[in-house]
Order: C-alpha cells, then sequence, then structure tokens
C-alpha cells in the first residue's frame, strides 16, 4: 500500500475545480498529474466576464492559481492532453494511456505575437464559442496560461509557412506529431465539467433560429472586454445596443424532454447579467421570466438588490414561444401572478440554459447519477469535482474540488 | 374579477380525475408553458394553467362553472410541451367528461354512460334488444330473400315512431343540463354584456369553419377529422328530415333514385362522416403527446360513430350485393347505432356540441362588455 502512496494522483480537467484539485493535493507534498485537452487553462470560468459572489473578472482568481502552479514542483501540467485509456492495476490505483496533440508551438515560444501578423487564415475562434473569426495561429485570450500561442493547424493554408519564417525564436514546428505516454497513478480525480445546453435544440424559443436570441454564456462573451465585440451588448443583427431584453430562465432546463434538472445558478447568472446590461445601458428595459428565482443563501440580498433596480422587472411564468414580428422578436409568456398572457416585443432575447456534463470521452468508465453527472466511485480510486459532480456555481466547485481532493489524498494511505 | 375566498379542495375530484387518466395533474408544477403556447387561450383568461391548479385541488365547482374548460379543443400543444409531461390536454378532457356526468339529467343515467368503459355493452345491446323485440312484437323479424327497400326491413313508420319520441326526449333532457350549465358560467367570473344574437351567430360561424382549429399546431389534422366528422352530421340530420317531408308530405317511392337531391346529400353526408371517422381513429390509434390519451370517454363515442357510418355504408350497398339476412341485419346493427347514439348524446362524449357551443357564446359576451 505505501507504493501506492508514491504514485502520483492524475487530475482531469484544469478548470476551476481541476486547478483547486490539483494545486490542494500537490500543497500537502503529493505529486500530481494536471491534463487539460484545451492548450490553455480555466476551462468555463475564463470565458466568463464576472462571476460569483463578489462580480469580479476570472482573471484574478485564476491568476492566483497560475501563481501558485508556477510555483509548485509537484505538479506535471500536460496541456492538449487527453486520457486515451485506463486500466486498474488489480487493486492499486490506475494505469493511463496519456495522448498529447501535436506541439506546432514550442515552449520557445514568448507570445511576441509575430506570427498572427502574417498568418492568412482564420477559423472559428473557440473561446468566444465561434462567434468570431480569429487567425490560425494566435494567443487564445489576453491572460491565457501557459503564455504560449496555438496552431489551429487543420485550418491552414494548404503549404503556407509564413508563420514558420516570421517566427524569430524557432518556436513554430509545423510538423510536429502527437505523442503518447503510459503512467502509473494512485487515484484520479475527474474534473471534466460541462457545456452549455445547445440552443439549437429549443427552436421554439428561437435558439438556432433568430440572430438575436443568445445563450447566456454568450452573453457573458458579448459582456467580456475580450470577446468578440469587445465588451459592448449589442443586438448580432444589427450591431446596434438593445432597448429591450428578455431573460428566458430554465430555457431546456426542470424539462423531461431537455435536461431535467435544474442547474441551479442560471437564474442568478440571469440577475448578474441584467446588471451587465444596465450598467452599459441604463436606459434598457430587462424583464427575467421566470419559473421560480432561485437564490439560495446570501445570494438572496443579490435578488433584492436586482428586483430593486429600476428598468428590471421579474415575471412569473415560463417563456412558451419566441417569434419574429417584423424584425423584431416578440416573446409570449403567462404572468402567472397577474393571470393575463403578455405579448413582449424584445430585440435581444437571452436563453438561460443548464450545464450538461462532459461525458464523451470517459475511460474510466464512472458510475453516473439519473441526469448524468459522475459520482465517485472510492472502491476504484475515482473521485469527482465540480460541475462534472453536480451543477454548482464557480465558489460551490471549488469547495467541492477541495473536499474531493482529501479523498483522493487518502488513497492508499489508509490504515 | 371576483374570486372566491373560500377554497373547498376535494379528494374525491382528485381521485375521480384519477379515475378518468387524469393522473398526470399532480405533476404540473405551475411553470405556465402550457398557458403560453396555447393558441385558443384569450389574453385576458389564459388556460390551462390556471385549471391545471384547480385540478390538482380538486376544485370542481370552480372547474365546472369554468368556460376554459370548453374552449379547450384538445389540441394538445400544452401537452407536446409541458416540461413535467403533466398533460393538461388529459386533465381538461377529463375533466370536461366529469361535467358532463355532474350536469346530466337524469343523473343516474349520464353515470351510465360516464362508465362507458365497463357499460358499454348494456348500452349497445339493450338498443339492439330493442329493435329485435318491437320487429318480433310487430312480426318483422323474417329478413326478405333480396332486399329491394328496407321498408321491407323495418317499417318507416316503426323508425319514426321510435326516433320522434327519443329525439324529442334527448334535446330535452340536454336543454335542461345547457340551461344549468349557461347558468352556472354566469355566476362566475366577468359578467355578460354583449348581445347574445351577435354571440351566437358569430360562434355557429367559427364553428362552421372550424377556424378555432385551425390555431392548433400540434394536432394540426385533427381539424379536418372533426370538419368532416361534423359537417357529416348535420348533412346526415337534414337528410332525414328531408326525407320525414318526401314520405308522408309527398308519398315519394324508397330508395330514391341516385340522382335525386336527397340522395346525394344522404351519400356525401356518408362520405363525410366514413372519412372524419377514420381519420379520427386513425390519428386515436396511433396516439403520441398530439393525440393526448384515449379513455373510454372518447373511445366508446367514436366507436359508435364508426358504427353507424360503416353500418350506414354497408347497409347501402347491402341491397345490390348481400342477401336479405346479411342485409337486414346490418340495417338492424346500423338503426342500434343511431339509437345508441341519440340516447346517449346529452351524456357522452357528443355532448361537447352543446357545452362549448355555450362556453364560445359566453366567452364572445364577456369580451364584447
Amino acid at each position: 500500500m505505501s507504493q501506492l502512496s508514491k504514485r502520483p494522483v492524475l487530475v482531469v480537467g484544469a478548470g476551476a475545480a481541476g486547478l483547486t484539485a490539483a494545486l490542494e493535493m500537490a500543497e500537502t507534498g503529493r505529486e500530481v498529474v494536471l491534463v487539460e485537452k484545451e492548450p490553455v487553462i480555466g476551462g468555463r470560468v475564463a470565458r466568463f466576464h464576472h462571476y460569483f459572489p463578489k462580480l469580479c473578472p476570472p482573471s484574478c482568481g485564476l491568476e492566483i492559481n497560475t501563481r501558485r502552479l508556477e510555483r509548485n514542483p509537484r505538479i506535471q501540467v500536460l496541456m492538449s492532453t487527453r486520457v486515451k485509456a485506463a486500466r486498474r492495476d488489480g487493486d492499486h490505483g490506475w494505469t493511463v494511456m496519456l495522448e498529447t496533440e501535436p506541439e506546432y508551438v514550442t515552449d520557445r515560444c514568448t507570445a511576441c505575437g509575430a506570427c498572427t501578423e502574417v498568418c492568412p487564415a482564420t477559423c472559428s475562434d473557440r473561446f468566444n464559442l465561434g462567434l468570431q473569426e480569429a487567425p490560425v495561429i494566435r494567443r487564445p485570450f489576453p491572460h491565457a496560461w501557459p503564455e504560449r500561442f496555438i496552431l489551429e493547424r487543420d485550418a491552414c493554408a494548404q503549404g503556407c509557412h509564413e508563420c514558420v519564417d516570421a517566427c524569430p525564436y524557432d518556436a513554430i514546428n509545423l510538423d510536429a506529431a502527437s505523442s503518447l505516454q503510459e503512467m502509473q497513478v494512485a487515484s484520479v480525480v475527474i474534473a471534466t465539467g460541462w457545456h452549455p445546453y445547445p440552443v439549437e435544440k429549443l427552436p421554439e424559443l428561437g435558439g438556432g433560429r433568430f440572430p438575436d436570441v443568445i445563450s447566456n454564456v454568450e452573453l457573458e462573451r458579448f459582456a467580456s472586454a475580450d470577446g468578440p465585440t469587445g465588451g459592448v451588448i449589442l443586438r448580432p443583427s444589427t450591431g446596434t445596443p438593445p432597448e429591450k431584453v428578455a431573460f428566458v430562465q430554465c430555457a431546456g432546463s426542470r424539462d423531461i424532454k431537455h435536461l431535467p434538472y435544474c442547474s441551479g445558478v442560471c437564474c442568478l447568472a440571469s440577475m448578474k447579467h441584467a446588471f451587465y446590461v444596465k450598467e452599459q445601458l441604463p436606459e434598457a428595459e430587462v424583464t427575467i421570466f421566470y419559473i421560480d428565482r432561485r437564490a439560495p443563501g446570501r445570494n438572496e440580498d443579490f435578488l433584492v438588490r436586482v428586483a430593486e433596480t429600476k428598468g428590471v422587472r421579474f415575471v412569473k411564468g415560463k417563456v412558451g414561444k419566441v417569434e419574429e414580428r417584423d424584425g423584431t422578436l416578440e416573446v409570449t409568456a403567462e404572468d402567472a401572478e397577474e393571470g393575463k398572457l403578455l405579448h413582449e416585443t424584445a430585440d435581444l432575447v437571452v436563453l438561460a440554459v443548464g450545464m450538461v456534463p462532459e461525458k464523451e470521452e470517459d475511460p474510466f468508465g464512472l458510475p453516473r447519477d439519473d441526469d448524468g453527472f459522475a459520482v465517485n466511485d472510492p472502491d476504484r480510486g475515482l473521485f469527482v469535482a465540480g460541475v462534472a459532480h453536480r451543477p454548482a456555481d464557480v465558489a460551490t466547485s471549488i469547495r467541492d474540488a477541495t473536499g474531493t481532493s482529501a479523498r483522493a489524498l487518502a488513497v492508499g494511505r489508509r490504515s | 374579477m371576483a374570486r372566491t375566498n373560500v377554497l373547498a379542495p376535494s379528494a374525491e375530484l382528485r381521485e375521480e380525475l384519477r379515475r378518468r387518466g387524469g393522473a398526470s395533474a399532480q405533476r404540473c408544477f405551475q411553470c405556465a408553458t402550457c398557458s403560453a403556447v396555447c393558441n385558443l387561450a384569450p389574453d385576458g383568461q389564459p388556460f390551462p394553467r390556471r385549471q391545471m391548479l384547480m385540478a390538482q385541488l380538486g376544485l370542481i365547482e370552480s372547474l365546472a362553472a369554468d368556460p376554459a374548460v370548453w374552449l379547450c379543443h384538445n389540441c394538445n400543444d400544452c401537452t407536446v410541451r409541458c416540461p413535467r409531461d403533466a398533460r393538461p390536454g388529459d386533465i381538461l378532457q377529463a375533466v370536461r367528461s366529469i361535467v358532463i356526468e355532474r350536469l346530466a339529467m337524469p343523473h343516474w343515467f349520464g353515470s351510465i354512460v360516464a362508465h362507458a368503459r365497463s357499460t358499454w355493452p348494456l348500452l349497445i345491446g339493450l338498443p339492439l334488444a330493442f329493435w329485435v323485440v318491437l320487429l318480433g312484437v310487430t312480426g318483422h323479424l323474417t329478413m326478405p330473400a333480396r332486399v329491394a327497400n328496407y321498408g321491407q326491413v323495418v317499417p318507416h313508420v316503426l323508425i319514426y315512431a321510435v326516433f320522434i319520441p327519443v329525439s324529442l326526449w334527448v334535446l330535452c333532457a340536454a336543454w335542461m343540463s345547457g340551461v344549468r350549465f349557461w347558468h352556472l358560467l354566469g355566476s362566475a367570473g366577468p359578467p355578460r354584456r354583449g348581445s347574445f344574437i351577435g354571440a351566437t351567430f358569430s360562434t355557429l360561424g367559427e364553428i362552421a369553419s372550424h377556424r378555432r382549429f385551425a390555431l392548433c399546431e400540434a394536432a394540426h389534422p385533427r381539424r379536418w377529422g372533426h370538419f368532416f366528422l361534423m359537417w357529416g352530421f348535420i348533412g346526415a340530420a337534414v337528410t332525414s328530415g328531408l326525407l320525414v317531408i318526401a314520405l308522408y308530405g309527398f308519398h315519394m317511392e324508397m330508395p330514391l333514385p341516385l340522382d335525386h337531391p336527397f340522395k346525394i346529400l344522404g351519400n356525401l353526408s356518408a362520405v363525410f362522416l366514413l372519412t372524419g371517422g377514420t381519420m379520427l381513429s386513425f390519428q386515436r390509434i396511433r396516439g403520441g403527446d398530439a393525440t393526448g390519451q384515449t379513455t373510454a370517454f372518447d373511445s366508446f363515442f367514436l366507436g359508435v360513430v364508426v358504427l353507424v357510418a360503416v353500418s350506414g355504408a354497408l347497409v347501402e350497398i347491402g341491397r345490390f350485393f348481400f342477401s336479405g339476412e346479411v342485409a337486414g341485419w346490418l340495417y338492424i346493427m346500423h338503426l342500434t347505432g343511431i339509437l345508441t347514439l341519440f340516447v346517449t348524446f346529452p351524456y357522452s362524449k357528443f355532448a361537447h356540441m352543446v357545452y362549448r357551443t355555450e362556453a364560445m357564446i359566453h366567452q364572445k359576451m364577456t369580451e364584447e362588455g
């Protein structure tokens, strides 16, 4: 058993929960391997404009964590890496096969930007949820860590090597290949996070049908200074500021035909978004259509603040339809407190979609609950942290990760 | 709007709803998606969210006086979109069947029809026995070798001697229930102010064109099934009236030739009845959220309609293709179906004809005010 406790703990996913788990464990003296499929850390949180409870930008929290990460020699960080296969070593931990994507830009990169200047091709900017085009070789976003450029090789022009010629540090290798490595670990923390429920599955609410119907996570990008509009909230169809914004709560949530569960964060997210809108556009009218306003604990104070804001209105009644009439959107809902049907016009409709656990790649065969969230499997040394575990806000995910770390550390040490 | 301050929740009503296929009401969490997606709900008095709450609480008195229960055309757009599968379409259908039973005159007969799930053999068997006994007693049970004229099987005078009093009786029963319902509608909600005559004409126009059915999204095909069935009924009723005049007013020879206007009207009605009945039956058999749940309330009425339409069509061709024995008994089955349909009219799903029309007139009168 002592042999097992000398093996590292594997953390899958370097978002808020995975980073926390890796740091907490490494800071107790344990060896940790942190793998992340993206070339940057920070996951979904890095793509927020502001986050709870203090409504600060994610860059400050992430910066503290990257500093802890850089200082700590016990964490091996593997970017652009996935767990390809995993097998149980009898009762003693796991042997995992890790696959790292080709390293087209090496660690010689200083993020000088000479390559981006000459790059002739563009691709969909996945760090901005595909809301804009970006050069094929670029820094993913301003506060990205590691501070290294990425190259989306598939989008390169045939035979082009402009960036290679331009790079003063010889940091670009267009012929790089992916690599595999096998590793033995004691236990595993799964922090694979979530993705937003796709709005295309909600055509009756205008999702995927009208450009001015966007998701809550897209609004985060529009509000963010490093987003596609430089932080200005605009109607995608016209590029003009919206005058009436409608939030559709429980869009595809608490619905047996979509996500049967409540993600528990979308109410507060929309209240936060109402502030984003009112900060930029004090004259704008914001209406939040809801079934229940869920703001547990101290968040209730926030609810009261939003409800008291002039120009922000709460309507109890889920939106049934979003239609387009004469170039503007019409939202239909019953005001259940008044017992009247409302046909409200809006020039921007935000669908408050819920969190779907990432589960496409799961070499560990994790047990899952009825909603698809992964469940701890202590007998096999598998522990789950953050939204992979259950829907949660950032603070709750971080607390969950801290608790999970203690259990993952205990594997092989229990007497 | 006047609101009752004292609610009288009823566990019995909840149990009653459950028995009639309305157990799903308890799943409703009042999100109001149903009201928002209903194209028939008036802006000022949306349904069915409020009615779902009343059904959960068992507030049958409120539901019985609520026009919304009948303004609903069972499109099931609400059921299709309901996030909890609380099935508002099924709930309102179950409530309608309860209201029909409650308003039935006499009540005991309403209860028998309301339990058609178990009483249907009786509801069809008794009229059949009635015809057999009547024909036996009057000495008409021997079938001719070939039927040239169905007057040979059942003399026309016997038919009218049965159906005229039965029609008067059921119309009387439907009238009494209709008046009770009209008073109930007036007892709650906003007052009626507009003109009754104007509202009635406008309602009949809407029914004739099926304008409201056209607003259904999920169950769009039901519009045509119902349209054909309704016009088939109207055509058949008009033909029957015309035949009385033809027989006794002008002493015309039966059967009428195929190109006679009365015959053409009758045959067209039969085609409409068969088309509508087939369309609605297929939709019921296929099922799904857009059709809603099929209970005895639906299948008994639809079954009798199909019996009448199919036996009627067979009777017509029976003269040419079947032996007198077969054609004769088909005719007796046809008359049995019609008698069942007539006798159960104020108590079966058929009664929606009265209540929905009243609710639509009431709605127009309150909105005009």
